[in-house]
């Protein structure tokens, strides 16, 4: 079986973001980059096939971006992938998700992968629809925001989250696209000799201009941190006529109270 | 020149870092007030899950051969968030590398998987006594050869992790008559060996997780294939196998002091007094330039130190510079942390109290202040003198 497994890098969410001279993303210089938090999910489940179906099972871990997302993807080498590959892109946040997948989907259309893993979203961009995209592409079954996940045979059968604490089980055959949600399962931590071992296994480059695709169909007009909101309302007075007060506004402004 | 860390020990780095968050922090201050050892021992074998505690052992022998940078970096990070966990980890490194460096192929093979895969909690490196500290030279421990067994008498003072220790390397002295420092020799003695007895524990200022005990030598003998390295060749391999160890603890003072200042700054951004932040005040910016810029470079010499050390260059100056440098700079890192969050760092609320009482040892074991400038000067004038 062929696993694909496609991971993002994105900023450490702790970080001060600035808009980027553009105004169109944020300013990447001087932010520390991490592993997509929802890949790790991903990335766990995969390997967690691997572990149930022994060593027929071959994890390719994907990531488009500049070099330093090569530290992602010796990440995901590190947990148990066993090969990489990076499609290098200085810019890739110039590419709506649409173009996104079509990437990964020239990468992937002749490579006969069975199941690709994919985090729900991104922690920065947050459009949760590469997975959604690429599964059509590739003309695969499709299921999202999973919170469980199991495999027999060919027999896909996943929990998914939907609103208001609402679960439904979904069961399709392969090959799928399935995108993860954080509680899916607990991404072990990377063992320092996997570390140093990932350095052998197979990590291949190519430019972006490889598999270049459509034009984007959405284009991001203004980036900006949200305006300062006024401060908070102070009710003062009379303990009784501030207790009514606060019953009118919780009423009008939230829908703690209807 | 680069001064860029590798991809993996990013990768280390960050392991690290996302453990200790996750598994030590929570639980330091708990470990740090007594009582909840199985915790503490519960996180060492967490660490040793992820190769911790051999990280340049060879795979061979289970560990994970990512160098002495790699070490610093993990060892700063675990200390950021514990270190009574940090030191333990660090010790447990410095045995496996003794164990390597000097070993048989059968030491090798029995010991030192065992501590890189938490089967063994820990490993202790018993060198010091009673009296003799900074002088191990005048060490009285002796080990006397009858038939096939050596027979071990003496007594041990401040061993780390000597009651959880799987095996203890033990300095005794094999010939009497020897000059100074050439009559001691190394040996390897397992846990619950009759007449190796674990004695008081330590009653200490701080680092009070990892436990620090007397351990007393009562006619216990060992085989004779139990020796580690040359005969009365047991001094060199400590003074030899200090240097890493140095960079291990100055790595752990940096870690402490660094979340010492990184606690107390966010706090000073907050408090506001005369109505205005209390970072508003130079005297407060002051502190907080001072500590981080000794900090920083205190981590410069200790990468410095470590990267010497990966290329096979002599780094015996520069691990007693860096541990002096660092262990002092933490030890005034943590003062002005606890100064800067006023009577709130006093207090057992805040880890700032904590933090100064941890590093404080730091300029103390494995090698006094004072010690590493005797080092320091005698590398300096043996090159002058040379040139
Ligand atoms: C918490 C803790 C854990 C420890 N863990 C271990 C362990 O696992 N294994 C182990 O073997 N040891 C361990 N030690 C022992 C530690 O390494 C010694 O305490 C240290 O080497 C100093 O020895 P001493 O305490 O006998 O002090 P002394 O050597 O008596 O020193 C007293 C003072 O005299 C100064 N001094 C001594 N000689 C000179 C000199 N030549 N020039 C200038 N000044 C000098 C010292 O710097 C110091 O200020 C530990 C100690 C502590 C506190």
């Amino acid at each position: 079986m062929k696993i694909l497994v496609c991971v993002k890098q994105v900023p450490d969410m702790e970080s001060r973001f600035k808009v980027n001279s553009e105004g169109v993303w944020y300013d990447e210089k001087d932010l520390a980059f991490k592993l997509n938090e929802y890949d790790e999910f991903a990335l766990e489940q995969a390997v967690r096939v691997k572990e149930q179906l022994g060593n027929t099972v071959d994890i390719t871990v994907l990531s488009i971006g500049p070099d330093r997302v090569v530290e992602a993807i010796k990440k995901g080498l590190a947990m148990g992938g066993d090969r990489g590959i990076h499609i290098k892109d200085d810019h890739p946040w110039q590419k709506d998700p649409w173009q996104i997948a079509s990437v990964i989907a020239a990468f992937a259309r002749d490579k006969n992968f069975d199941l690709v893993f994919t985090g729900l979203q991104s922690q920065d961009r947050g459009s949760a629809q590469v997975g959604g995209i690429l599964a059509e592409l590739l003309g695969f079954a499709c299921a999202t925001t999973l919170v469980a996940f199991e495999l027999n045979g060919d027999l896909v059968t996943v929990r998914q989250e939907l609103d208001g604490g609402m679960c439904a089980i979904l069961k399709f055959k392969l090959p799928a696209v399935v995108t993860c949600q954080m509680g899916l399962n607990t991404p072990r931590y990377p063992t320092l000799p996997n570390i140093m071992k990932a350095r052998q296994k197979e990590l291949l480059a190519f430019p972006v201009t490889n598999f270049i695709g459509p034009k984007n169909l959405a284009a991001t007009e203004r980036m900006y941190l949200p305006e300062k909101k006024g401060h908070g309302l102070v009710l003062e007075g009379d303990v009784n006529e501030v207790a009514d007060r606060l019953v009118g506004v919780l009423k009008e402004k939230t829908t703690v109270l209807r | 020149m680069d001064l860029e860390l590798s991809q993996e020990q990013k990768l280390i780095q960050s392991t690290a870092r996302e453990f200790a968050q996750a598994e030590l922090e929570p639980v330091a201050a708990r470990l740090d007030q007594g009582g909840d050892q199985a915790a503490f021992l519960d996180n060492l074998k967490k660490l040793a899950g992820l190769g911790f505690m051999g990280l340049n052992v060879r795979d061979e022998y289970g560990g994970a051969q990512a160098g002495m940078v790699a070490f610093s970096l993990a060892i700063t990070e675990i200390a950021r968030a514990c270190a009574s966990t940090a030191v333990t980890v660090s010790v447990n490194n410095l045995v496996c590398s003794v164990i390597q460096s000097v070993g048989t192929e059968i030491q090798k093979k029995t010991y030192i998987p065992k501590i890189c895969s938490g089967e063994f909690f820990a490993g202790s490196f018993a060198l010091t006594e009673p009296g003799a500290g900074s002088d191990p030279a005048s060490m009285t421990t002796s080990a006397v050869l009858h038939g096939n067994e050596w027979v071990l008498n003496g007594t041990k003072r401040f061993i780390t992790s000597a009651p959880y220790a799987g095996v203890f390397i033990v300095w005794a002295v094999t010939d009497k008559a020897a000059p100074k420092g050439k009559g001691i020799s190394c040996f390897l003695v397992p846990a619950g060996t009759p007449g190796l007895v674990v004695g008081r524990a330590e009653q200490k200022m701080g680092q009070h997780a990892a436990a620090t005990n007397e351990v007393i030598l009562e006619q216990c003998h060992i085989s004779q294939d139990a020796i580690l390295g040359t005969l009365n060749g047991g001094l060199r391999v400590a003074v030899g196998e200090l240097l890493g160890g140095r960079i291990g603890i100055g790595s752990l003072a940096l870690g402490v002091g660094l979340a010492a200042m990184d606690y107390a700054t966010r706090y000073a951004r907050d408090r506001v007094q005369f109505n205005q932040e209390i970072t508003r005040f130079q005297a407060i910016q002051w502190m907080i330039a001072d500590a981080y810029t000794e900090l920083e470079a205190a981590r410069l010499l200790l990468m410095q130190a470590a990267f010497r050390e990966e290329r096979g260059k002599a780094f015996a100056r520069e691990a007693a510079m860096a541990k002096l440098f660092a262990t002092e700079a933490a030890n005034r890192a943590c003062y002005s942390a606890l100064q800067m969050a006023g009577g709130y760092g006093y207090s057992k609320e805040f880890p700032l109290e904590r933090y100064a009482r941890d590093v404080r040892v730091t300029s103390i074991y494995e090698g006094t202040s004072e010690i590493q400038r005797t080092i320091i000067a005698r590398e300096i004038l043996k090159e002058i003198s040379q040139g």
